[in-house]
């Protein structure tokens, strides 16, 4: 028996991440309840975010308050999660990608050390296939250039053998001077890393796109399809919704405001 | 501060059933009484070991999950006293950057938790279904 497509769907407009999170809030619902008829989809929604700095499950409103207050003079959002790994950022020149997918449909289902050990492998597969880097091997979940040098990273969480949440990569310079403002996954001499700097090339997250939903197809051996939006009911509607708000929001800052 | 469950005197189950160390807490029952102590498992990662003589069930991940989880690095246990339908999130587990929500496979009240989880996460890899528990009072 072959699993169903993934349906893939690429946000053009940078979105706003509270937005964002509820639309997988949202998504994982009718997931949850189409599942019971067995006629739910697994998704792969690829987009940037505006500039926004996140937490995860382990750390607390307390810890973060200062973090919150810093950042968010800085010109970005700050929103807690609950998804695995701790401070990270998003922003334009970054994609974002968030599997929305139901572990349990093969049997046994898929275990979560294995789905997070395909993400990064597809990470890796898509840098050195299409752009030639090749990083080094970590302790750390993520993708290292160097043991210094950060160019992806991962978080997930996952409720009833439901994803959410996934993976960030680092495709222009511009996430680099914000990630430059904060301490990182908890990793005090790390730095962030991106495509172009390693390659010397120019490079848009645009690009990018062709080349990491054919990467992610064939490393969980899946059959990816572009979602179309105006043909799929509820889930169709709820993106469309998304980026209709995302285009009405304007402009977002280029730089940190440091003073 | 662990949560334990006396072993039964007759132990009359059909599937796996493991060894369960000796109680800390003195608690007597009568020669002649049987006690009941059986392990069920959810469709999902939790293990309960309910014992029908003091209404206790201990909650745990099962030895499965551990293994496909990873490195467990932080559990978010419940609160003791709180209340829980079954099927409710009661925690969650965080391993190689995914945070894995726990669901309470009965409905009760915490009456304890493994308080070793905060400084040990790692427990849980190392024994998910004996020293790993938090306890559930059905």
């Amino acid at each position: 028996m072959s699993l169903p497509p993934v349906f893939y769907h690429y946000f053009h407009t940078p979105l706003p991440y509270a937005r964002t999170l509820a639309l997988q809030e949202k998504l994982h619902q009718i997931q949850l309840a189409a599942r019971r008829a067995s006629s739910h989809q697994d998704l792969l929604l690829l987009l940037q975010h505006r500039p926004v700095y996140t937490s995860g499950r382990r750390q607390t409103t307390d810890e973060l308050a200062a973090e919150r207050a810093r950042l968010t003079h800085i010109g970005a959002d700050f929103v807690e999660t609950a998804r695995g790994g701790q401070l990270t950022y998003h922003g334009p020149g970054q994609l974002v990608g968030y599997p929305l997918f139901d572990l349990a449909r093969t049997s046994p289902p898929m275990g979560i050390r294995e789905y997070v050990c395909r993400m990064q492998r597809m990470i890796q597969t898509y840098l050195s296939s299409e752009h030639g880097i090749r990083g080094v091997p970590s302790e750390h979940t993520g993708i290292f250039l160097d043991g210094t040098t950060k160019i992806a990273s991962i978080g997930i969480q996952v409720r009833h053998r439901l994803t959410t949440h996934g993976f960030a990569m680092n495709v222009t310079k511009e996430p680099l001077r914000w990630f430059d403002q904060v301490v990182a996954c908890g990793l005090a001499d790390v730095k962030a890393g991106c495509i172009e700097l390693a390659t010397g090339k120019p490079v848009q997250v645009d690009d990018v796109i062709g080349g990491v939903v054919a990467a992610f197809g064939a490393t969980y051996r899946r059959d990816m399809e572009k979602l179309r939006v105006e043909s799929a009911g509820e889930v169709g509607e709820a993106i469309k919704a998304l980026e209709d708000e995302s285009l009405a929001a304007g402009e977002w800052p280029k730089y940190p405001t440091t003073d | 501060m662990f949560t334990v469950i006396r072993s039964a005197a007759h132990a009359r189950s059909s599937f796996s059933w493991r060894a369960i160390p000796p109680s800390s807490v003195a608690r007597r029952v009568p020669a002649n009484y049987r006690t009941l102590v059986t392990t069920k498992y959810t469709k999902e990662h939790e293990a309960i070991v309910f014992d029908d003589a003091t209404g206790v069930g201990a909650v745990s991940i099962t030895n499965h999950a551990q293994k496909s989880l990873g490195d467990v690095v932080f559990v978010e246990l419940p609160t003791i006293g709180s209340k829980v339908g079954k099927g409710e999130q009661i925690g969650a587990v965080e391993s190689v950057k995914a945070a894995s929500d726990i669901y309470a496979p009965v409905s009760g009240q915490v009456v304890e938790v493994n308080e070793r989880l905060n400084d040990e996460p790692g427990l849980l890899n190392r024994s998910p279904e004996q020293d790993g528990k938090s306890c559930l009072n059905a």
